[in-house]
């Protein structure tokens, strides 16, 4: 396995950029391991693509009808051409989609689907809205749904950096998806259900939350704040945040405001 | 055979039972609506890379949008919304579908297995005018005064119920056309099945049917599977929507409990990956035939090629799951359905490498059909290699709902299947129409399509890696997309381009239809059983019932002397 994983890396690195634009810069523990699934993807395909094309030239210019020159009947199926056609399918799939699977089941293993526990966990839930995030911290008691909860102004989410954040989610109205293109996660919120993903910052700065489905017409700017800040920074915030109370800025002011709308944590399995 | 009773005007052009009529039909609606669903497109392009300024008057800015709340002529987030909506609706089930399954298969199919036409052909023709009903009430829907519908051409609930706050019966409209469509889907699939399984002309066994009648068999088996899910998922949504029920409807704004928003999205794409295949597969038949065609050589390893276009049929009805990745699937089930996506790798390399093998050692003629069969090969292979990233759950977590998937789908289904039924369209219009379509005009529509619709979608999978998000209406409005907007605006002069060239094809199918030169009966020097037929092809097709004794592709066999192909219902002199 860790020869594959240098083999990977070393084919990885002939052929950096088929594409021409970077991803939105990497801040988090495990957006390495899709940005290298992806660059393996890239490489593969480009190397099998361009056989393909430069086969198809060949062809084009060997191959052209012209005076003299005539086709070779041949129907392709002899036992020989059958074998050599299962043999390129079986090639193809074992040299790219074989690798991928692997790499991407090590990482949702390891990373994605690996839920953190401990005591240094950041837990925060998220009940986004038509057309805002709304934002739930435990508070003290390190319990959802009490009167100690911390809610922030709506988009604004802090989180500290080096420390495994969990956020579930469940959605007010209708489907959004918290994107995190910085962090190469994505999760959808589906009413009437909560789903469960995590992060980790390895930098301090300000990235974009973005809404990835379609919500209605002011989904395009359904954009949130993310704020990575030091241990020090994050817990003198959530004491600001203590002291002020709770924001009630639901923006809709014919909307029935929902006063209490956490819910109790659901441990990922 | 021949149906010699005399015809009225309406019985022959509007309501006839004629499978060749019936498919042109098809074809007149398909290419109307690619039009409509082109210049949305454009629209789209404009408002992203012009957001909020007041249209050209090439783009009908002096008449389009003179209500809109955000001033005459300009396009507000609202009417965005609708346009993208509708592009992909139209494009994929008013534009696609009618020109590959109406027109081509109605016009191929009985043609080339030697039948006199459909085995129903009053099924046939209501198959037809039921997708009228369903444009009348589709365009009707532009008529509301909050315009149509506009969540998505996915319409996921609860965004497309009342609870989804969009206003007006935008939604109820395109719920009621596209059933209405799927029920003419449905009637032509279950048409065309029975019609390929009994009436195959003597000797025309499974195996000696042109690749093109295999790809649209499957469809049909295809069609006739799923579109009743569909149905069953739309007369759902169409409750919620005007009955006042919530079986899409959970979360805070459900009144009545034990909705469930995901049950849709699981219909939806038990239909909506098997649609893929759906539109793609006609294609690949036609693409098969028309390399061994202009190779002059038999398709290679056609039987290899058939199975495993049956294969991947068979593959694409247990995968949907890859669509829903981010939707909380459990573990288990999202590496089932990554596993199954994966495996449809296999016969698909099988398959297009036996295209790359009828290109090997043939004598390659470059006719407009051919250009256009080759290019599906250069976006089909582009498509079918990109779609890896999307069925890899953790490259998928990040490139999801991005203009990635975007790129990709329109390669595989856009790309792809216009071309393939540009393709066909060049190829069969001699038939058809009995012209010549021009040589000249359709080189040069070719090169102004294949060059910019590369630049158009490729840039959107690198948008995609970049990490922009679908169906924003702004892009100016995230930091993180900064570095795109140039690329933007290079992809926008790309579409208008590419929206040009079909002003060409359009030109060209007009010209040629009035004044275009008389065609022979057999310009391509093809095999199959249409191309023994004199046009005008009467009603009833052939005057006796041919007898098949070849393959579909006998094309430079050595024991021809004086030409290079034999006919299937010739048999071979030894």
């Amino acid at each position: 396995m860790k020869i594959l994983n240098r083999l990977i890396k070393k084919t990885t690195s002939i052929l950096p950029g088929i594409w021409f634009l970077d991803p939105p810069r990497d801040v988090s523990l495990d957006g390495y391991r899709i940005d290298n699934v992806i660059q393996y993807t890239d490489t593969v395909i480009t190397i099998y693509f361009g056989i393909v094309v430069l086969a198809m030239l060949y062809f084009i210019i060997k191959y052209r009808s012209r005076p003299g020159h005539s086709a070779v009947y041949d129907r392709g199926d002899t036992k020989k051409h059958v074998a050599i056609s299962i043999a390129m399918g079986l090639l193809v799939f074992f040299s790219i989609d074989v690798v991928i699977e692997g790499m991407s089941f090590r990482d949702l293993k390891e990373a994605f689907w690996n839920f953190p526990t401990g005591s240094d966990i950041v837990r925060i839930e998220v009940m986004p809205q038509q057309f805002a995030w709304n934002l739930r911290y435990p508070g003290n008691d390190g319990q959802f749904g009490t009167d100690d909860d911390l809610i922030p102004a709506q988009n604004q989410l802090h989180i500290p950096v080096n420390r495994p954040v969990v956020i579930q989610i469940a959605p007010y109205d209708v489907i959004h998806s918290f994107y995190l293109p910085n962090f190469r996660v994505k999760v959808d919120a589906t009413p009437g259900m909560t789903n469960t993903m995590w992060f980790q910052a390895t930098e301090i700065g300000n990235f974009e939350i973005a809404c990835a489905e379609l919500c209605g017409n002011s989904h395009y700017r359904m954009k949130g704040y993310l704020t990575v800040e030091s241990e020090e920074e994050f817990s003198n915030w959530l004491q600001e945040q203590e002291e002020e109370g709770p924001e009630d800025d639901w923006g809709d002011e014919d909307e029935e405001i929902p006063t209490r709308w956490g819910w109790t944590w659901k441990e990922a399995i | 055979m021949r149906n010699h009773h005399k015809q009225s005007f309406w019985t022959k052009y509007i309501f006839s039972t004629d499978h060749k009529v019936i498919g042109k039909q098809f074809l007149w609606l398909g290419i109307f609506f690619l039009l409509f669903g082109g210049f949305q497109a454009m629209l789209i392009r404009w408002s992203l890379s012009n957001t909020m300024e007041h249209l050209p008057w090439w783009l009908l800015g002096d008449i389009l949008y003179q209500d809109s709340p955000v001033g005459a002529g300009v396009i507000g987030p609202d009417a965005y919304n609708q346009l993208f909506t509708m592009h992909g609706t139209i494009m994929i089930f008013w534009a696609i579908t009618p020109i590959l399954i109406g027109a081509i298969g109605n016009f191929c199919i009985p043609l080339q297995i030697g039948a006199p036409d459909m085995v129903f052909p009053k099924l046939n023709m209501i198959s037809f005018w039921t997708m009228f009903l369903a444009s009348v009430v589709l365009l009707v829907s532009y008529l509301l005064p909050e315009g149509t519908a506009a969540g998505g051409w996915t319409s996921y609930p609860p965004l497309s119920t009342p609870v989804g706050g969009i206003p007006g019966q935008g939604q109820v409209f395109w719920t009621l056309s596209l059933t209405l469509a799927g029920t003419s889907t449905l009637m032509g699939a279950i048409n065309y099945i029975t019609t390929i399984v009994r009436l195959r002309a003597p000797g025309m066994g499974y195996f000696k049917m042109p690749l093109t009648v295999w790809g649209l068999f499957l469809t049909s088996i295809l069609n006739a599977l799923f579109v009743p899910i569909i149905a069953a998922g739309l007369i759902i949504l169409l409750l919620d929507n005007v009955a006042g029920t919530q079986f899409l409807v959970a979360g805070g704004k459900a009144t009545i409990p034990g909705g469930d928003p995901l049950l849709y999205q699981h219909v939806f794409w038990i239909f909506g990956h098997p649609e893929v295949y759906i539109l793609i597969l006609p294609a690949w038949g036609v693409v098969s035939d028309l390399l061994s065609v202009f190779a002059r050589k038999p398709a290679f390893g056609y039987k290899a090629t058939a199975i495993c276009m049956c294969a991947i049929t068979t593959l694409s009805t247990v995968v949907w799951g890859h669509h829903m990745y981010t939707t909380g699937m459990s573990p288990l089930l999202g590496k089932t359905f990554m596993f199954l996506t994966l495996l449809i790798s296999i016969p698909s390399a099988i398959f297009f490498l036996n295209w790359l093998g009828t290109l090997w050692r043939g004598s390659l003629r470059f006719e407009v059909p051919m250009l256009f069969a080759m290019s599906v090969m250069w976006v089909f292979g582009l498509g079918g290699l990109t779609g890896l990233y999307n069925a890899t759950i953790t490259s998928d977590i990040y490139l999801h709902d991005t203009y990635f998937v975007v790129g990709h789908f329109h390669y595989t289904m856009a790309a792809s299947v216009l071309f393939g039924g540009f393709a066909a369209i060049y190829f069969w219009f001699p038939k058809m129409f009995g012209k010549r379509m021009n040589n000249k005009l359709g080189k040069v529509h070719f090169w102004l399509s294949f060059v910019p619709l590369n630049l158009v979608f490729f840039n959107m999978m690198v948008m995609g890696y970049a990490g922009h998000h679908r169906r924003i209406f702004d892009p100016t409005e995230y930091e993180f997309l900064a570095p795109v907007l140039g690329l933007n605006d290079f992809m926008t002069i790309s579409a208008y381009i590419l929206g040009a060239a079909q002003c060409v094809f359009i030109a060209n199918f007009f010209y040629s239809l009035l004044k275009g030169k008389v065609a022979e009966k057999n310009p391509w020097k093809a095999a199959t059983l249409e191309w023994t037929l004199d046009a005008p092809i009467p009603h009833g097709n052939f005057a006796s019932v041919p007898t098949v004794y070849n393959g579909p592709h006998e094309y430079s066999h050595p024991d021809l002397k004086d030409r290079d192909w034999i006919s299937q219902s010739e048999p071979m002199s030894s």
